[in-house]
């Protein structure tokens, strides 16, 4: 899979057994922006929780699980899949954010709202 | 002769913009995309890809796509201009400002419920009533609001044991409208107990609606609400049959509220309510606020299971629709609303900027004025935050600008907050400030571990998935989107 499809490459991946403490994903700084995984792993709250570090050319997640009844492949797949959905919404943001801010501003114009910014 | 031939703009691979849209994964073959506005349209995760990518080349999918303004032609001007329009037209109430005007007349009350809301008093401490000198004050300060529609709802306690207070805010705010030219509506929020020949001649002289509470079948509904005789039940539905034969079938509506012992019988409580010929049911879970709280009065299920216990209750409708039997679900006929037309039905609890204070202002027998109902029910257990001010030394600005306002409506606003910002149901759901510093500690909440945030995520992605799977259902959804 390609950067540019917004789909990241995970590197090496460790875990220590089907259901362990915590579990290793690492990902290439080059396919994954920092932003993606922070957004993850707090958008998976309620299932883990996530250190995460800079090694080399990579970002080494660790994932401790918070739901018991995750298994450590589980665990993994959960979060690779959120890690993808956050790299695909920010390539949408970016892409459509000057469309986004033109609705905002086409919106809210003549409301009053945007004359001390006009005036100024 | 001419011939006129229609020709489709077909569009070629990186031929289209996207526009800002959302997404959400609603199983392995389906994905719901959202524009601004709430329109939306289902897709598979490869055709999700392909528009993002460029390479779609079905074009009858890219033809709904631009109908539902997910993605333009490069340089189309018209999406963004409508676009526009039905973001300002949904957010079209927002300069009205305060519409419900909420008047705690007493706190006495003969029931006691067990997952009551608020602090009951005993029926004869009129200690606890709102005297005319704080309702005046608060009439004045309803009819500050620029909302061009007031409705006063009475509260209590039972309102009803103040019936005097009721007659007497009702004239009074008639007289006041006669300089103000407000739409004015009146509804008293009762258990019907105490309803007699004088009340309902008053209602239907004064045009007042009831709403009452009925939580289905005679042995849950007393179960939940305790009165002496344990007669809530008989009380409740001869009081419904009352005032539908005296003021109008429409001039009544009931709410559930769902305990644990409620779970395994959404169908009986719908059936009740059809039989009763009430046209709308309204599935609520049980509030984390006050006794209810406290006690953990009934209030000891999860999330998940309220959801099955919706998905009954609302399959239950469906079919009794399927019948002809005229009756919805109102939780879903608000986000219907959201889902299907540009309105929003300013239903308090899933509005951004949030409800409180600017959707409702509670006036408390004492002349305490507060955000929200709840915020009031907060103040009985000793949490003060969503007091606004006093009735008697409070002005309407200094309410509607004091930082017990503004700072829980600024800090929640969806559009700003993690999670929910690229959340696909932003246009369709809430800020609820109150809920979320009552069980989180502040007013935003961390929405991976919010019961308000896995609440409405399971009903709007069953209300989708059914949209999708089942045409009846689009077709149930659209008429109560009218």
């Amino acid at each position: 899979m390609s950067v540019e499809s917004g789909v990241p490459v995970p590197g090496t991946e460790a875990s220590t057994g089907e259901s362990t403490a915590e579990v290793t994903l690492t990902f290439d700084q080059a396919a994954v922006d920092l932003d993606a995984l922070q957004r993850s792993a707090y958008a998976l709250a309620a299932e883990l929780t996530a250190d995460i570090r800079v090694r080399g050319g990579d970002y080494v997640c660790t994932l401790f699980r918070r739901r018991q009844d995750l298994t450590d492949d589980e665990l993994k797949h959960r979060f690779r899949a959120e890690v993808n959905d956050q790299v695909l919404r920010a390539r949408i943001a970016r892409e459509t954010e000057p469309l986004r801010n033109l609705v905002f501003a086409l919106a809210f114009s003549r409301t009053g709202l945007s004359e001390a910014g006009e005036t100024a | 002769m001419i011939k006129l031939e229609r020709t489709a703009t077909l569009l070629s691979p990186h031929s289209w913009q996207l526009l800002p849209l959302r997404f959400h994964r609603l199983d392995a073959d389906s994905v719901v995309l959202t524009s601004m506005v709430g329109e939306h349209e289902f897709v598979t995760p490869d055709e999700l890809d392909a528009v993002v990518d460029g390479t779609c080349t079905d074009q009858e999918l890219l033809a709904r796509l631009r109908a539902v303004h997910l993605i333009q032609l490069p340089g189309e001007r018209l999406p963004a201009e409508l676009l526009a329009i039905k973001l300002r037209t949904r957010m079209r109430r927002l300069p009205d400002s305060t519409g419900l005007h909420i008047f705690v007349v007493t706190l006495r009350c003969e029931h006691t419920c067990r997952y009551c809301q608020v602090s009951r008093q005993p029926t004869a401490k009129n200690e606890f009533d709102m005297t005319e000198q704080t309702a005046r004050q608060a009439l004045e300060l309803a009819f500050m609001s620029p909302s061009p529609h007031i409705k006063i709802e009475f509260q209590g306690g039972e309102p009803l044991l103040n019936f005097p207070l009721i007659r007497w805010i009702t004239t009074e705010a008639k007289r006041m409208n006669k300089e103000h030219g407000k739409d004015l509506a009146f509804v008293i929020a009762t258990n019907l107990a105490l309803l007699d020949e004088e009340i309902l001649d008053f209602c239907a002289a004064e045009d007042i609606y009831l709403s009452t509470s009925l939580d289905g079948p005679a042995d849950l509904h007393n179960g939940n609400r305790r009165r002496p005789g344990q007669n809530s039940w008989d009380q409740a539905v001869a009081g419904i049959r009352l005032a539908q034969e005296r003021l109008g079938m429409h001039k009544v509506s009931a709410l559930v509220t769902t305990t644990a012992a409620s779970l395994n019988r959404a169908a009986e409580i719908v059936d009740l309510y059809a039989e009763l010929g009430l046209r709308g049911v309204f599935l609520r879970p049980i509030s984390p606020y006050g006794f209810a709280l406290r006690r953990r009065g009934g209030a000891d299920y999860e999330v998940s299971q309220w959801l099955e216990f919706y998905e009954a209750g609302l399959d239950r409708v469906e079919e009794l629709c399927s019948q002809g039997v005229p009756m919805m679900e109102i939780y879903a006929s608000i986000i219907a609303k959201k889902m299907l037309s540009n309105t929003d039905p300013g239903y308090v609890d899933l509005t951004s900027p949030a409800g409180i204070g600017i959707g409702a202002l509670v006036y408390n027998y004492d002349g305490d004025v507060y955000a929200s109902d709840e915020g009031r029910m907060l103040a009985e257990m000793s949490d003060r935050t969503f007091r606004l001010g006093n009735v008697h030394d409070s002005s309407y600005a200094d309410i509607m600008l004091s930082d017990s306002l503004l700072d829980p409506l600024m800090e929640s606003v969806t559009l700003s907050a993690p999670m929910c910002s690229t959340c696909a149901f932003e246009p369709y759901c809430g800020a609820d400030p109150v809920f979320h510093h009552t069980t989180a500690g502040n007013f935003l909440g961390h929405k991976a571990l919010s019961a308000f945030c896995q609440r409405n995520m399971g009903v709007f992605t069953l209300l989708l998935r059914k949209m999708r799977d089942d045409p009846y259902f689009l077709d149930l959804m659209r008429q109560w989107a009218q």
